[in-house]
C-alpha cells in the first residue's frame, strides 16, 4: 500500500456478523482477526499465499441467489462482502478436499511424532471423518528420505503445501528445498544447487509442516507429544534472547520403572512466538539446547577439590570474602536479571571499594557456528550480556589480564574464565552449574542452577525482556545464584562482626 | 459450644429381636457354623477327598482357568520373532491405572514397522486387569492371557513385569491377521536411529 493514501477500512460480513478488515487484506487474515477460525494447510500468516490445499474455501453469497466459491486465504475482501465459513455447501467441499488430501496419505499416527499436534489429523475430526472413499491402492512413496543431516522426509505423510519450501525461500533464503515431479508423484527434494545442511533455520520447517512428514531426526524416538508440556523459556544460545518452548515429561506421566533421566530431559525446543524478538521463528541452536544445558553438571561443593558440606563451603567462601583487601569478580553473562540484582545487592553492596566487578563473556562463538547474520543470530553468544552491563561495566578489552595481580581473592560466577588465566597468587571463588576440571583447582567450589532449574528474566540485545520459567528441580546440593548470594553475604558479616 | 455426638441413622438400620439382643447365642451360632465347615473339610482331606479349594501359590498353579480369563499381559511377536508393538503408546494412554511405561526406538530401516519398544514394562502391583490396554491396541500386539504373573515378591518395586517376560508367547498360528512381509523399499544406510550421536556421516552430499 502506498504510504500517501490513507489506509482504508472495508465493513463486510462473516456468516452474517458486520466486521472490518483493511484494504488489502485477505478473507482469512480478516477473520482470524475477528476471532473466526478458516481451517488452512497451506497458508502460513509469515509465508506467501500458494493457493493449493483448498481447504480453506469460503462462500460468498450473491444478491442473485447465485453464490461463488473460492479459497478464503487469496480472496481479498470487498466491500459489503457477505461471506459464510460453515455454510452446507463449504462444510460439504471441505469433507471433499479432505477426502482428496488423504487420498495417499498413510494414515499412521500411530507411530508419527506429530500425532496429537497434527493439523490434518484435527481437521479429519472437525472437518470429515469418514473413513476414506477410495477403493484403489495407495502410492507409496519414499518413508524417510533424508533432506539434511538434521531433518528426514517421510514423503508419504506430505500433502505437498510446500511450506517447506516457501520457508526456505522467503525466510531462511537459502532455497534449499523445491518440488519435483508432478501430481500425487510429486516429492519434496533438496534443491541441486543449494545444500539444506547450510540452512540454519532449517527445524523450523518441522514445526510449520501441517503434518508429520518432516521429522527431527534428533527427536525421532521422543515421547509422544500429550506425554509432555512446555514450559516458557528464553534461548541462551546469543544475545538475541529468542522465545522458546522447552518441551519436558509431563509430572502425571513420569516414568517409575524406566531411566529417570527421561523425566528431566529436553524432549525438544519449540519457538514461542514474540513479534519483538524472533517472530515465529528460531534458529538450529535452541533446537540443540539440550546439547549445552544437559552437559554432565556439577552437583557438590568443594574446597579445593575436597567434597565439602554447603554450609563449609559457604564459610570458607565467606571468610575469604571477609579478609580480602582487592575482591574482583567475573560477573556471569547468563545470569537473569534478578541473580544480577541480588548480587548487585548483596557481595557487591557489602564488599563496596574493595570489589570489582566486570562483566565477562561465559560464551564465544564455537568453531563452525554462524557468528551474525541478518536474520535472527547475534554475535554474542550469551543472553543476558545488556542485563549485566545495565549493572556493572564490562571486562576491560585486554582482557583477564586486566585484573590486577595484587587481587587476593577472584569470584568467578559462570563459565568461560580458565584457571590458568588467573593470576596465580589470589584465591579463586567459583560458581558454576557444569563439570569442569577448573572447579576443582578453585579454592571454594559452589554449583548453581541452570535455567531450566529456576525463573527469571534476560534483556537482550534490543533492551527486550524475556521471562524464563523453571522445568526441572535442582539436584539437592545445587543452589540458586540469587540464594547463594545472600548465604554468602550472611555469613561473610558473621565473620566480620566476628573479627570485629 | 458443646456437640452432642448424634449417631448417624442408615437406611438400611439392622433390627434385632431379642434373642438377637442377647448376643451370645448369635455367637454361637456362628461358631457352629464355622466349625462345621472346617471339620466337614478336614474329614474330605484326610479321606483323600481335597476338600478346601485351596492352591498352594506359587508351587502350585491352578491349570483351568477360565477360556478367557484376563491374567497376564502377552506381547504378540511377527513371525520372525520381532516385537508386534509399534510403541504407539495407545495402551500406556489408556490404561486407568498409567501403568504401562514404554521406551521407544527408531529403525529406519525398517519402514513397515520402523518404531518399536526398546523397554515394554507393566508394574503388576498396580494393575486392575482391567484389559483397555488390549482393547486400544492399533496392532494386537498386546493380549491377556488365561494365565497368572508369577510375581511372588514382598518388595512392590520387583512386580514389574519386564518385555522379555511377556514374548513368552509367539501365536503365529492364532493371529487373524495376515503379517504384512518385510518391506523391500529402498533403504537409506544414513538415517541414524536414537538421540546420542551427533553429526551422522552422509546426510545430503554436499555441493562443496
Ligand atoms: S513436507 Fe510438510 S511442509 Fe513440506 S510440503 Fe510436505 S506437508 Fe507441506
Ligand atoms: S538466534 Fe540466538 S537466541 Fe535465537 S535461537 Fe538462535 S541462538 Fe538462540
Ligand atoms: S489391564 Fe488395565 S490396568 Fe492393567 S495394564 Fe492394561 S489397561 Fe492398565
Ligand atoms: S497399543 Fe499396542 S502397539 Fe501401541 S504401544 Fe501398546 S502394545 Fe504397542
Ligand atoms: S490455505 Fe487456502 S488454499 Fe491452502
Amino acid at each position: 500500500m502506498s504510504e500517501n493514501r490513507p489506509e482504508k477500512i472495508l465493513e463486510f460480513f462473516i456468516d452474517g456478523h458486520p466486521v472490518t478488515a483493511k484494504d488489502g487484506q485477505t478473507v482469512i487474515q480478516a477473520a482470524r482477526e475477528h476471532g473466526f477460525d478458516v481451517p488452512h494447510f497451506c497458508w502460513h500468516p509469515q509465508l506467501s499465499v500458494p493457493g493449493n490445499c483448498r481447504i480453506c474455501m469460503v462462500e460468498v453469497e450473491s444478491d442473485n441467489g447465485d453464490p461463488w466459491f473460492d479459497i478464503g486465504c487469496n480472496m481479498p475482501v470487498t466491500a459489503g462482502m457477505r461471506v459464510l465459513l460453515n455454510s452446507d455447501t463449504v462444510k460439504k467441499l471441505r469433507k471433499d478436499t479432505m477426502q482428496f488430501i488423504t487420498l495417499n496419505h498413510p494414515v499412521d499416527c500411530g507411530i508419527c511424532s506429530k500425532s496429537g499436534e497434527c493439523t490434518l489429523q484435527d481437521y479429519h475430526y472437525e472437518h470429515n471423518g469418514a473413513a476414506s472413499l477410495s477403493r484403489d491402492r495407495k502410492n507409496h512413496a519414499t518413508k524417510f528420505y533424508p533432506l539434511s543431516d538434521r531433518i528426514m522426509l517421510d514423503n508419504e505423510r506430505c500433502i505437498m503445501c510446500t511450506r517447506c519450501v516457501r520457508f526456505t525461500h522467503e525466510v531462511s533464503k537459502t532455497h534449499a528445498l523445491g518440488a519435483v515431479y508432478r501430481g500425487d508423484h510429486s516429492l519434496i527434494r533438496p534443491a541441486e544447487d543449494a545444500n539444506f545442511n547450510d540452512d540454519v533455520y532449517s527445524d523450523n520447517v518441522i514445526d510449520i509442516c501441517p503434518v508429520g512428514a518432516l521429522l527431527s531426526r534428533e527427536n525421532i524416538d521422543n515421547s509422544r507429544v500429550w506425554y509432555t508440556e512446555p514450559t516458557a523459556s528464553v534461548c541462551p544460545g546469543c544475545e538475541r534472547g529468542c522465545n522458546i518452548s522447552i518441551w519436558h515429561r509431563r509430572q502425571a506421566w513420569a516414568f517409575k520403572a524406566l531411566d529417570p533421566k527421561l523425566n528431566t530431559r529436553i524432549e525438544r525446543v519449540t519457538p514461542r512466538e514474540n513479534p519483538d524478538v524472533n517472530g515465529p521463528w528460531v534458529c538450529n541452536k535452541a533446537r540443540d539446547l539440550a546439547k549445552i544445558l544437559e552437559r554432565p553438571r556439577a552437583e557438590q561443593p568443594m574446597i579445593a577439590g575436597r567434597v565439602v558440606d554447603r554450609a563449609d563451603a559457604i564459610a570458607a567462601a565467606a571468610a575469604l570474602l571477609a579478609g580480602a583487601k582487592k575482591v574482583v569478580a567475573l560477573v556471569s553473562s547468563w545470569g537473569s536479571n534478578e541473580e544480577l540484582a541480588a548480587f548487585q545487592l548483596t557481595i557487591a553492596a557489602s564488599l563496596g571499594d574493595r570489589l570489582t566487578a566486570w562483566v565477562k563473556a561465559d560464551h564465544q562463538p564455537v568453531p563452525g557456528e554462524v557468528i551474525e547474520d541478518d536474520i535472527l543470530i547475534k554475535a554474542d553468544k550469551n543472553p543476558n550480556r545488556h542485563g549485566a552491563l545495565a549493572l556493572f561495566p564490562p571486562l576491560p578489552a585486554e582482557g583477564l589480564t586486566a585484573i590486577p595481580a595484587d587481587a587476593d581473592v577472584v569470584l568467578v560466577w559462570g563459565e568461560g574464565v580458565p584457571a590458568a588465566a588467573l593470576p596465580q597468587g589470589a584465591q579463586v571463588i567459583r560458581l558454576d552449574a557444569w563439570a569442569h576440571a577448573d572447579n576443582e583447582v578453585a579454592a571454594v567450589f559452589l554449583p548453581i542452577s541452570i535455567q531450566t532449574e529456576r525463573a527469571g528474566h534476560y534483556t537482550n540485545f534490543a533492551g527486550v525482556v524475556s521471562d524464563f520459567a523453571a522445568c526441572f528441580t535442582p539436584a539437592p546440593l545445587v543452589t540458586h545464584a540469587e540464594t547463594l548470594f545472600g548465604m554468602l553475604l550472611s555469613a561473610e558479616v558473621g565473620v566480620r562482626r566476628a573479627s570485629a | 459450644m458443646s456437640v452432642r455426638y448424634q449417631r448417624k441413622q442408615y437406611w438400611n438400620e439392622p433390627t434385632m429381636n431379642w434373642w438377637e439382643k442377647a448376643y451370645l447365642p448369635e455367637v454361637l451360632r456362628g461358631l457352629f457354623i464355622t466349625t462345621g465347615v472346617f471339620l466337614r473339610n478336614m474329614g474330605k482331606w484326610v479321606t483323600g477327598r481335597r476338600g478346601a479349594v485351596t492352591t498352594y501359590y506359587p508351587e502350585e498353579r491352578r491349570p483351568d482357568f477360565a477360556p478367557r480369563n484376563r491374567g497376564k499381559h502377552v506381547l504378540t511377536q511377527r513371525p520372525d520373532g520381532s516385537v508386534q508393538c509399534i510403541a504407539c503408546n495407545m495402551c500406556a494412554t489408556v490404561c486407568p491405572a498409567k501403568v504401562i511405561e514404554i521406551e521407544p526406538g527408531f529403525d529406519a530401516n525398517d519402514p513397515a514397522h520402523p518404531k518399536y519398544p526398546v523397554r515394554f514394562e507393566i508394574d503388576y502391583s498396580r494393575c486392575v486387569f482391567c484389559g483397555m490396554c488390549v482393547e486400544a491396541c492399533p496392532e494386537d500386539a498386546i493380549r491377556m492371557a488365561p494365565d497368572v504373573p508369577n510375581l511372588v515378591s514382598d518388595d512392590r518395586y520387583n512386580m514389574w513385569l519386564t518385555m522379555d517376560e511377556m514374548m513368552t508367547w509367539r501365536p503365529q498360528a492364532d493371529v487373524a491377521k495376515p503379517y504384512p512381509p518385510k518391506p523391500t523399499l529402498p533403504v537409506l544406510p544414513l538415517v541414524r536411529d536414537a538421540r546420542g550421536a551427533h553429526g551422522v556421516a552422509g546426510g545430503v552430499p554436499s555441493k562443496h
